[in-house]
């Protein structure tokens, strides 16, 4: 999305580039047999300020589809959630959104 | 064991017998020396892995680089966790009293004493605890069962706590 302080594209760099790069990371939690469903549901809520219910449904997409995303953002930032969520043992990464 | 309860002061409390107060201990201390131990005896250890696991998958380059910015930290925060929970552990048994930060500490230092059980004891999410307790592998199967009945409690409380306290 190009706002009034995008960059001026040079011609040396390509659409694709561009979209790459503005493509955010994302942190994902990943489904595993011993976390405990309402001890994740309890953490995303201390981590990340969310609601019960949102941590709820969070926690029920990764153990029903093995993961789900719960925050995104620069990359600094989702190496420092992924962090925060291994200090509480929950099976998490980042990567860029794909 | 009776299990952990908010109360109106907005402490938890449970009651651990003498022999639960015991085998929490020799975790504890199991964990510790795992967490001491020389990089280079532990490594490819499953546990370990478990415990400080990788922050980026596929990419070795980025993985590394998490490693180094956030590895000391994390383990920096599981040894200020363990020495919580060994100062508030009841000797002998007894009346187990937590404030907020202290039970922080017991909910994230149960969990990784479940997460390294449940790692040796390749726990699926089919297992199922021991009918009866015939060999060391039940024995584990039942202390990994008791911790997750203690930390289930645990999150139970604090949750009827924070509802509370908002």
């Amino acid at each position: 999305m190009a706002g009034p302080l995008a960059p001026t594209r040079t011609p040396e760099t390509t659409v694709e580039e561009h979209s790459d790069l503005d493509r955010p990371w994302v942190t994902i939690v990943w489904n595993d047999p011993v976390n405990l469903m309402n001890y994740v549901t309890f953490v995303l809520q201390e981590l990340f300020g969310y609601d019960e219910p949102t941590a709820t449904t969070l926690m029920l997409q990764v153990h029903h589809e093995g993961k789900a995303i719960v925050s995104s953002g620069p990359r600094e930032r989702m190496e420092h959630d992924t962090s925060r969520l291994h200090a509480y043992g929950l099976w998490a990464s980042y990567q860029r959104d794909s | 064991m009776k299990s952990f309860r908010a109360t109106r002061s907005g402490d938890v409390v449970a009651r651990l017998d003498p022999a639960e107060a015991g085998i929490v201990g020799l975790l504890l201390d199991q964990l510790e020396q795992l967490l001491a131990a020389d990089a280079d005896d532990v490594a490819g250890d499953p546990v370990m892995a478990r415990l400080l696991p990788d922050g980026h998958r596929g990419d070795p380059e980025l993985a590394a680089d998490y490693r180094e910015l956030t590895e000391t930290s994390l383990r920096s925060g599981k040894a200020d966790d363990l020495a919580i929970v060994r100062a508030t552990l009841p000797d002998g048994g007894g009346e187990l009293r937590l404030d907020r930060d202290q039970a922080g500490a017991w909910l994230r230092s149960s969990n990784d004493l479940r997460l390294a059980l449940g790692t040796r004891l390749d726990i699926t999410e089919d297992t199922e605890p021991p009918d009866e307790i015939v060999d060391e592998q039940d024995q584990q199967l039942a202390v990994y069962y008791w911790l997750t009945a203690l930390q289930g409690s645990l999150v139970d409380a604090l949750a009827a706590g924070r509802g509370g306290r908002s």
